[in-house]
C-alpha cells in the first residue's frame, strides 16, 4: 500500500505537479477539467484512466493531441467503466502470478464519464462494475444534459429545465421528469463508498477521493460540474454556481460508506433559496413566468424534502 | 512524430504524451517534463481569448484560489507563489479573477491588446465599500 499524499492547505496542494493539460478543447470556463484536476491531483500513485464519449473525451483526445499525462483509454459511449475494470482485473492477475515488473507500484484505476454515460447509456456496465467489486473508482461529471451533442435532456437534467429535446415555450415547462437519485442507487449495490462532490469545495473533494482511493472496492463519485454552455451562464461563474449549488443544497455534499452510513459532509451555514440558483441560469429562465411560479415552489419543496432525508438517514444509520 | 491530417487517422491510434520515459510522473513539474509534440501542452489556444487576465503580485497573497479553479491549468505556482498565468493555454474565462480575495483584486481581465505594464502602473485602488 502507497502513502497517502498529504494535502494540508491549498498552498501545499499548489507544489502537485498536474497530469491534465491545458490546451484541451474544452469551453472556457468547464467545470469538467476542475474536477478531474482536483481528482488526478489528490494521489501521486499511477493513474490509469479511461473517459467514455462525452464532452471530456472529445475535447481531451483530439487527434493527434493528447491533454493526458497518464495511461488513458477511450473505447465507446457506454463501457470506460469496464475498460478500466478490465485493466485492473489484468493488473491482478498479473500480480498473482508475479509477472509484474515494478510490483510495489500501486496503480489507481479511475473512470471518468458524462451524466449521459452514466445515468442512461452505461447504467448496465457501471452497475455491473460495481457488482463485481473491481478495485476502481468512476467519476461522473454531471452538467445534467448531453452537452456535447448539442444539450438534449439524460435521466439527470432536472424538472424545469430547457434542454434541447424538451424545449420550454408556450405548452410546455421544459423537462418533465426528476432526476434519478445516482448515488443511491450505487450505494444499494452495497459499495464500500460512494460520495457526491462538488468542485468549488476542494478540501472535502480531496478528503473524498483519497477515502474512496484508499479502501478496496469499487467507488462511485458523482461531481456536480456546471456547464457554461448548456446551463447559460457567464463562463467566469462557474464557481460561482457550484457555491450556488451547495449552498441551496440542490446538490448536498455527502458519503455513504458500505451502503448504509450516510454523512453529511458539508452544512452550509446561510442556505440559499433554490430560486437565486435558479434565476443564475438560462435554462430555468422561463420559470419566472408567472404561470409556472409554482413550479419554483415545489423546487424548493423538493429540496428541503431531500435534505430533510438525508438528515433522518444520516442518523438512523440506514 | 509528424503532425498528420484528418484523413491519415490510424485507427486504434496510441499516442505518447512524452518523449522518453519518465519514471516519476506526479514528482515532475510541468516545465521539466520532456513533452512530445502529442501532448497538448504543446500545443496554444491564446488566439481563444478575447479578454486576457493580468497579474499584479503586489497584492497577490499566494492564497492559490486561482491554482485550483483554473480549468486550462494556466496558473503557474512554483514552490506555494503564485508567479504568473500560462498564456499559451489560457481561455480567457475569468474564473481566476471572480475567485480572487484581495481589495483590490490582484488578478483583473483586461482586453487582449492591453500593455500589461500600463494596466499594472494604473491598477485601480483599494475598494473601500467592500
Amino acid at each position: 500500500m502507497s502513502e497517502m499524499k498529504k494535502i494540508k492547505n491549498l498552498k501545499e496542494f499548489s507544489t502537485s505537479a498536474d497530469r491534465f493539460e491545458g490546451a484541451n478543447l474544452l469551453c472556457p470556463g468547464c467545470a469538467h477539467s476542475i474536477i478531474v484536476r482536483e481528482v488526478l491531483n489528490a494521489t501521486n500513485d499511477d493513474l490509469v484512466l479511461s473517459a467514455t464519449t462525452g464532452c471530456l473525451e472529445v475535447c481531451t483526445a483530439v487527434y493527434p493531441y493528447t491533454s493526458w499525462d497518464a495511461s488513458w483509454i477511450h473505447i465507446g459511449f457506454e463501457n470506460g467503466s469496464t475498460a478500466v475494470a478490465g485493466a485492473e482485473a489484468m493488473y491482478k492477475a498479473l500480480k498473482n502470478k508475479g509477472r509484474l515488473k515494478q510490483p510495489d507500484r500501486n496503480p489507481k484505476f479511475v473512470s471518468f464519464a458524462g451524466d449521459g454515460a452514466s445515468y442512461d447509456i452505461g447504467f448496465q456496465w457501471i452497475s455491473g462494475c460495481m457488482e463485481r467489486g473491481h478495485n476502481m473508482m468512476h467519476v461522473v461529471l454531471d452538467n445534467e444534459v448531453y452537452a456535447n451533442t448539442g444539450g438534449q435532456r439524460s435521466s439527470s437534467t432536472p424538472i424545469g429545465a430547457s434542454a434541447t429535446t424538451s424545449p420550454a415555450g408556450r405548452v410546455s415547462y421544459g423537462e418533465k421528469k426528476n432526476k434519478k437519485d445516482m448515488v443511491s442507487i450505487m450505494a444499494s449495490h452495497n459499495i464500500p463508498y460512494s460520495a457526491q462532490v462538488s468542485p468549488n469545495k476542494w478540501k472535502d473533494m480531496v478528503k473524498k477521493i483519497q477515502h474512496g482511493m484508499a479502501v478496496e472496492g469499487p467507488v462511485f463519485i458523482n461531481a456536480v460540474s456546471p456547464c457554461t454552455t448548456e446551463w447559460k451562464f457567464d463562463p467566469k461563474d462557474t464557481m460561482m454556481l457550484a457555491d450556488l449549488a451547495t449552498d441551496s443544497l440542490v446538490f448536498p455534499l455527502y458519503e455513504i460508506i458500505d451502503g448504509h452510513e450516510l454523512n453529511i459532509t458539508y452544512r452550509p451555514k446561510n442556505v440559499v433559496p433554490v430560486e437565486e440558483y435558479l434565476a443564475a441560469q438560462g435554462r430555468f429562465k422561463h420559470l419566472f413566468k408567472d404561470e409556472y411560479k409554482h413550479l419554483i415552489k415545489e423546487w424548493q419543496e423538493r429540496v428541503d424534502a431531500n435534505w430533510s432525508y438525508l438528515q433522518r438517514r444520516e442518523e438512523a444509520r440506514v | 512524430m509528424a503532425n498528420k491530417g484528418w484523413d491519415e487517422f490510424e485507427i486504434g491510434a496510441m499516442l505518447r504524451s512524452f518523449d522518453g520515459s519518465i519514471d516519476d510522473i506526479a514528482g515532475t513539474a510541468q516545465v521539466d517534463r520532456t513533452y512530445s509534440p502529442s501532448s497538448s501542452y504543446t500545443a496554444s489556444v491564446a488566439d481563444w481569448r478575447l479578454v486576457k487576465p493580468v497579474f499584479n503580485k503586489d497584492y497577490c497573497i499566494d492564497c492559490q484560489f486561482c491554482w485550483i479553479y483554473c480549468p486550462d491549468v494556466s496558473i503557474i505556482a512554483r514552490d506555494k507563489k503564485m508567479i504568473g498565468v500560462d498564456m499559451d493555454h489560457c481561455k480567457g474565462c475569468g474564473i481566476c479573477v471572480e475567485v480572487c480575495p484581495t481589495n483590490p483584486k490582484s488578478l483583473l481581465m483586461f482586453p487582449e491588446q492591453a500593455e500589461e505594464e500600463a494596466e499594472i502602473a494604473s491598477w485601480p485602488a483599494k475598494d473601500e465599500e467592500k
